[in-house]
């Protein structure tokens, strides 16, 4: 009996395994177990039951270095993923035996598009149930209590986008006192999710301390963010009583965590530099405000002083101003009393000149006869008294005739005298005593005699 | 015949230039009571006197308040 050699079968099973059906056919199939080593990735294929988890099929695939460089970047380009495990993909397989390694799959070609439906559709699955639990907007709608200076940091230690990150704090220009604090956790792979939802966990115990919780990794060449795409840590982060700010991918990196944060930056170093914007629109604030205090503070007492200035310019002339008036005023009060106490006057002035007037016309109305009366009676008496006197001179020239002839000259003329003693007439001598002095009259002369 | 005045320490920077325009305005619609100009107007002066050293005292504190480092 002849055996075959072991090359003999292999090569014999590769002629039955290597044939056009199973050349360049495409697959679909889930990714695990990714590594890449001198250049090529290998890896295994799984099928698993969609409602239980459990693997149907499975086996061993490679990208050879030749290929792996090309595919990689073309994968990379359209999904923003890298190739890693976890994700579904469909590929093309030529499935290869080699005597010595055995039967391998050889992709030649990744077509993204179904990986990038296949992710879309698990993001938005996750999309809509947030919503429909009414967390999606959480995170997002939360404002950061303004300065955001102390920095929750999730990263992995050692990473160089936290070294970025803290290399941006460090030199910051302004020089704000951030405080940060490091919760390492895993950032890739399969732990990730469970990893940052422990850190957070742990930052949601001191939660007081912190004003923010920055997510941050990358600057690495690979880009494995499947592990962010997890449900359970999308809702964490959702519903994280913190904002929280997330800078785990690259430009076109975008995770389901994106969606939910209150931040989204692209980059560790973009993380720090929202972080120092934001706090220098807080002192600039500060600063217009200050500014403003001192236009509007000046404004005011200058204002103030402006008014002062004119209440005392005005202030001394015033009350000279009132005098002057309050004299112009009694002046025209004066005067206005004249004119009505003279015009309140005048019809009285007339009526008493009118009666004057009167009154004279009146009388002398009144006297004028009378006095004609009177001046003729005067005529009349004066006729009359002259008449009279006239009779009177008359009949006493008449009587002085008379009496002139029987006066006592006359007698003495035809003779007789007349004695006297002492002055009295004697008219019986045996009256007189003898020696007295007698005079007797004559009718020319007085005889002076002694009596015997 | 003075009128019962508040102190003027008392009154506020507003209240005091208020009262002075109060007086300015009886002053210029002339419904000041001539007895009552002089003590009047001995108010407002001194009511212009403590506006005028508050606003100088405001000043200088403001100048110390702004510039700190000066």
């Amino acid at each position: 009996m002849e055996a075959l050699t072991l090359l003999q079968l292999n090569q014999r099973i590769a002629a039955l395994v290597v044939t056009p059906a199973t050349q360049n056919v495409w697959v679909t199939a889930e990714l695990s177990d990714v590594a890449v080593r001198g250049g090529h990735c290998y890896m295994e294929l799984l099928q698993k039951d969609p409602a239980s988890g459990r693997t149907l099929a499975k086996a061993r695939a490679a990208i050879w270095a030749n290929q792996f460089v090309s595919i990689r970047s073309g994968f990379y380009a359209a999904t923003g993923q890298d190739f890693v495990s976890g994700l579904k993909v469909m590929v093309r397989i030529c499935v290869s035996m080699h005597p010595v390694y055995g039967m391998s799959l050889v992709i030649n070609a990744v077509n993204p598009d179904y990986t990038m439906g296949d992710l879309l559709r698990r993001r938005n699955e996750m999309i809509a149930r947030l919503k429909a639990e009414g967390i999606f907007d959480m995170n997002h709608s939360l404002i950061p209590a303004e300065p955001i200076l102390r920095v929750a940091v999730i990263s992995a230690e050692g990473a160089a986008g936290y070294g970025d990150f803290m290399n941006q704090l460090a030199n910051d220009p302004l020089r704000l006192r951030f405080v940060t604090k490091l919760f390492p956790a895993v950032m890739q792979g399969e732990r990730t999710a469970r990893s940052v939802m422990d850190a957070l966990a742990a930052i949601e115990a001191e939660e007081s301390r912190w004003d923010i919780v920055v997510i941050i990794r990358g600057g690495g060449a690979t880009s494995d963010l499947l592990g962010f795409e997890d449900y359970d840590l999308a809702a964490a982060v959702a519903r994280f009583p913190l904002p929280v700010m997330v800078g785990i991918g690259h430009e076109r990196d975008v995770t389901i965590l994106d969606y939910v944060a209150c931040i989204r930056v692209k980059t560790p170093t973009a993380a720090a530099e929202w972080l120092i914007a934001k706090g220098k629109e807080c002192i600039d604030r500060l600063n217009t405000l200050a500014r403003e205090i001192v236009i509007a503070v000046s404004g005011y007492v200058s204002g103030c002083k402006e008014q002062l200035g004119a209440i005392e310019g005005r202030l001394p002339a015033m009350p000279g101003m009132v005098i002057t008036r309050r004299s112009a005023r009694l002046d025209r009060l004066a005067m206005g009393l004249q004119q009505l106490s003279s015009r309140a006057l005048a019809p009285h002035v007339q009526r008493l000149d009118n009666l004057t007037l009167a009154l004279r016309r009146t009388g002398s109305e009144i006297t004028a006869p009378r006095r004609l009366v009177l001046e003729r009676m005067s005529t009349a008496l004066q006729g009359f008294a002259a008449n009279a006197v006239a009779t009177r001179r008359t009949r006493l020239d008449a009587m002085a005739q008379l009496l002139g002839a029987l006066s006592p000259e006359a007698t003495l003329r035809r003779g007789y005298s007349i004695t006297r003693i002492d002055g009295h007439a004697v008219t019986d001598a045996s009256a007189v005593v003898p020696g007295s002095v007698i005079h007797t009259t004559l009718a020319n002369g007085t005889l002076v005699s002694r009596t015997q | 015949m003075t009128p019962n005045f508040a102190p003027v320490s008392s009154l506020t920077y507003s209240q005091a230039v208020a009262e002075i325009e109060d007086i300015l305005r009886m002053m210029q619609a002339d419904t000041l009571d001539i007895d009552l100009l002089a003590a009047y107007t001995r108010r407002a002066t001194e009511l212009v006197a403590e506006c005028r050293r508050r606003l100088t005292e405001t000043d200088r504190e403001l100048q110390t308040i702004l510039n700190p480092q000066q």
